[in-house]
């Protein structure tokens, strides 16, 4: 009887807290239309929004289109001034990347290297003021990046000047000066065969090593070794010496001389 | 005395379990076809949640655009006067 008793106890206990955390846990018709109605009113709004959103977008994506028109027109208007068109514009664009690239490659040589390439800077120096010749320099953009050349050529001049003895040319019938006889003064390089390096130092002011000036500044390369540059410039210019030497035997095929 | 207690405790229990399927019985829930709206209603508006945060992203992205495009043709009228002061000199 006792048993029996605790028993109908805790089967009530146990129904009872069933009953009521069903209830607790079920959605009551009231919450649902709560939540059908705040749901509704959230869905209107974001419909709302997207709507503004789209419209938005449309107008955006019609001002851009139209400042892609005005750009474009703005940057004929630029290179009109300087009577260009955009292809020439690109073309001279990609003109400037070789110098700027060999401009880098030159800085980050030695002093010696950098002496055994001084041909190249003379070739830079040209190519920079060929570009500047080009009236769309006068556009920033191009400006700029002349600008940055021009500073990283003066600079690698200055290196080279560091680097260079200045020789005069005095007179033939005083001093004998030619190439030859230059390259061979102990002062120089102490070795005649040596004059090819002058010339191709030389070269912006010494177009034939045959015929040098009196009073002409001649830079003397520093170093007794002559680059392939020189080198090939030598063979050259003994290969036409000897050419010449063929058809009047007479000459002297190896000495340069002062005219 | 005891035994009158014990009936006491178990009438009391019955009248509560009684007392709570009342309860449960009085409140109505609502049926599966509202329920499914219900799910149908989050769906949607979790799509429209969705859908308004990429147009805010291609908004945002297309403003950005806009102020690049006319900052560059700012510099470019910038350019134009320029231009036109080194060709005067």
């Amino acid at each position: 009887m006792k048993l029996r008793n605790a028993l109908v106890m805790i089967v009530a206990v146990v129904l009872t807290l069933s009953v009521g955390v069903a209830t607790a846990q079920e959605m009551t018709k009231e919450q649902w239309q709560q939540e059908m109605n705040k749901l509704t009113q959230t869905r209107n709004d974001l419909q709302a929004k997207l709507t503004a959103l789209d419209a938005s977008i449309s107008s955006l994506t019609s001002e851009s289109n139209k400042l892609d028109g005005d750009y474009q027109s703005s940057l004929d208007a630029l290179y009109a001034l300087v009577g260009s068109d955009r292809e020439k514009a690109d073309a001279y664009r990609s003109e400037l990347d070789a110098p700027e690239a060999k401009a880098a490659d030159l800085m980050r040589l030695s002093d010696a290297d950098l002496m055994a390439r001084s041909s190249e800077v003379t070739d830079l120096d040209s190519k920079v003021k060929e570009l500047w010749g080009n009236k769309l320099s006068l556009i920033p953009e191009f400006w700029d990046r002349l600008t940055a050349l021009d500073t990283k050529v003066k600079s690698l001049k200055e290196t080279l000047t560091k680097q260079v003895k200045v020789y005069t040319v005095g007179t033939w019938s005083k001093d004998r000066d030619c190439l030859w006889n230059i390259s061979k003064k102990p002062d120089i390089y102490d070795n005649a065969w040596l004059w090819p390096r002058i010339w191709q130092g030389n070269r912006d002011q010494i177009k034939d090593p045959d015929i040098i000036h009196t009073g002409q500044m001649l830079k003397i390369p520093q170093g007794k070794e002559m680059n392939d540059a020189e080198k090939a410039a030598a063979r050259k210019y003994y290969h036409k010496v000897a050419a010449r030497a063929a058809a009047a035997p007479a000459a002297n095929p190896a000495e340069p001389a002062k005219k | 005395m005891l035994k009158c207690t014990r009936t006491v405790i178990t009438i009391g229990m019955a009248f509560l379990f009684a007392g709570s399927l009342f309860l449960y019985g009085c409140s109505s829930s609502p049926d599966e076809q509202q329920l499914k709206a219900l799910q149908t209603l989050k769906d949607e508006t979790a799509q429209l949640e969705k859908e308004v945060k990429e147009k805010e992203v291609k908004k945002s992205d297309l403003e950005k655009n806009i102020a690049e495009k006319n900052a560059k043709i700012k510099k470019c009228a910038e350019d134009q006067a320029i231009v036109k002061q080194r060709l005067a000199k």
